[in-house]
């Protein structure tokens, strides 16, 4: 029975192809709507991988301890098509992630909006932001 | 005079005849060989507000277009602490849908049935439907094994066959030889191994999620039957008995015209076809490897189980 069921997820998996945007997984099964998260952090590893990329930051709690987050970005492929690489988001960057925490309550959340402390788009072509064109980043 | 003329109507169309040969491989067959992109904003079905037409202008199609990527932007787009929001996902920045229309300007890459929509389900198909979506609503995240085949890094549903455009990596490889087409799909790692030269089909108790593919050469078009599928990977609500026609012509040195003809008459109330002009890529096209990092499936389970045990408290 469990394998027939099986079969017929994967049937409407596909069916609903026409979902907003088509990530990979369903991001909504992962993250929680309720939790919204807004964390400034320092890069410490960016882990360039499919299907997701995750960036690892230490975020400063107010009592002074350091929490490590996990952030949820898309398929690495698509940046290093356009340019980017594994040495373009350096560990001690400041960078400031909005999203939602993970389902589970672990320190992990999607990078529903990555920006420098400036407001700066992390990732999109402009100097300083790890772009191609910005060859002190590389 | 007259021979001048004559001479140089010969050489134009001599130019002509030769813009209009595609590559060959060595055997004399075109060569398909190469990495394309199917990166597109036509939808596949056409959309209600373009009922009843079937091209744009080149005019409209410009207008279509910013409309198009300034609604699939998903940082122009969010309501905040909603599950759509969650569901958006990441910045635009890790999209790659494409800008353009395809170059036909067609306004869905369905041109049969002529209303651009997929043909309505069998009521049995329709049936099938409807039981595994209230079979979801109930056992989703009961383990592994019952998350989709694209979250398990198995299938993926652009990846083909039939290939389809999606939101990033739409991007295949294609390899040839005499005897052989291999296409190579960036989402999710799929290698299809075609043979050529009229080989039978496996023996039709022998399914595969991706089917059977034999193909063969109809004049300068490879043609691929695909048959044998095991119905775990559904297009669109199709079942076992999908019998899939691909065609793949080089209609120009930088584009490749992909046909793919559905036929699935216990699922479709009657068979469609679609059209995609595919466009040459620089490349280069990169591996995927999606079991590599999957760690969203070990999150999804883990926060169905913590909300299990929130609400035995």
């Amino acid at each position: 029975m469990r394998r027939n069921l099986a079969i017929a997820i994967a049937s409407v998996g596909l069916l609903s192809s026409a979902a907003p945007v088509g990530a990979h997984h369903a991001f909504a099964a992962e993250f929680d709507a309720t939790k919204p998260v807004k964390l400034k952090g320092v890069v410490t590893k960016m882990e360039w991988i499919n299907p997701h990329a995750w960036i690892h930051i230490d975020v400063k709690n107010a009592d002074g301890t350091v929490t490590n987050w996990m952030v949820e970005g898309g398929s690495p492929n698509t940046l290093l098509r356009n340019g980017f690489t594994k040495n373009s988001l350096p560990p001690g960057t400041e960078i400031v992630v909005d999203g939602y925490q993970s389902k589970d309550e672990s320190n992990k959340m999607n990078g529903r909006d990555i920006t420098f402390p400036d407001g700066r788009k992390l990732f999109v072509g402009s100097a300083g932001t790890g772009s191609p064109d910005s060859k002190s980043e590389k | 005079m007259a021979r001048i003329l004559a001479i140089f109507a010969f050489v134009l169309a001599a130019i002509a005849a030769d813009q209009q040969t595609p590559p060959r491989a060595p055997d004399g067959h075109p060569d398909l060989q190469g990495i394309w992109s199917n990166a597109t904003i036509t939808p596949l079905e056409r959309p209600s507000d373009l009922a009843g037409k079937q091209t744009l202008t080149p005019e409209e199609a410009t207008v279509y277009e910013k409309q198009v990527v300034d609604r699939n932007n998903v940082d122009n787009n969010r309501k905040e602490k909603t599950e759509r929001d969650v569901a958006l996902a990441y910045n635009e920045v890790w999209y790659d849908r494409g800008t353009k229309v395809v170059t036909s300007r067609r306004t869905s890459l369905i041109v049969d049935p002529a209303d651009g929509m997929i043909p309505a389900l069998t009521p049995e198909a329709q049936k099938r439907v409807q039981e595994t979506q209230t079979w979801i609503a109930e056992h989703a995240t009961d383990g592994p094994e019952e998350r989709s085949l694209a979250e398990r890094c198995l299938v993926w549903r652009t990846a083909g066959p039939p290939m389809l455009p999606g939101p990033y990596n739409n991007n295949f490889q294609i390899l040839q030889t005499r005897d052989q087409v291999v296409i190579f799909s960036e989402m999710i790692h799929d290698a299809r191994v075609i043979p050529l030269g009229g080989s039978p089909h496996l023996a039709s108790n022998m399914r595969q999620w991706i089917g059977d593919s034999r193909g063969h050469w109809e004049r300068d078009t490879l043609v691929v039957d695909t048959t044998n599928f095991s119905g775990k990977y559904s297009l669109r609500g199709s079942d076992q008995n999908l019998r899939l026609t691909e065609r793949f012509t080089r209609v120009s040195p930088d584009t490749l015209l992909y046909e793919f003809a559905v036929d699935d008459p216990t699922a479709f109330t009657r068979p469609w076809t679609v059209q995609i002009p595919v466009t040459k890529s620089q490349g280069p096209i990169y591996e995927y490897a999606c079991h590599e990092g999957n760690y969203a499936m070990v999150d999804i389970l883990a926060g169905a189980r913590a909300a299990e045990k929130k609400t035995a408290k």
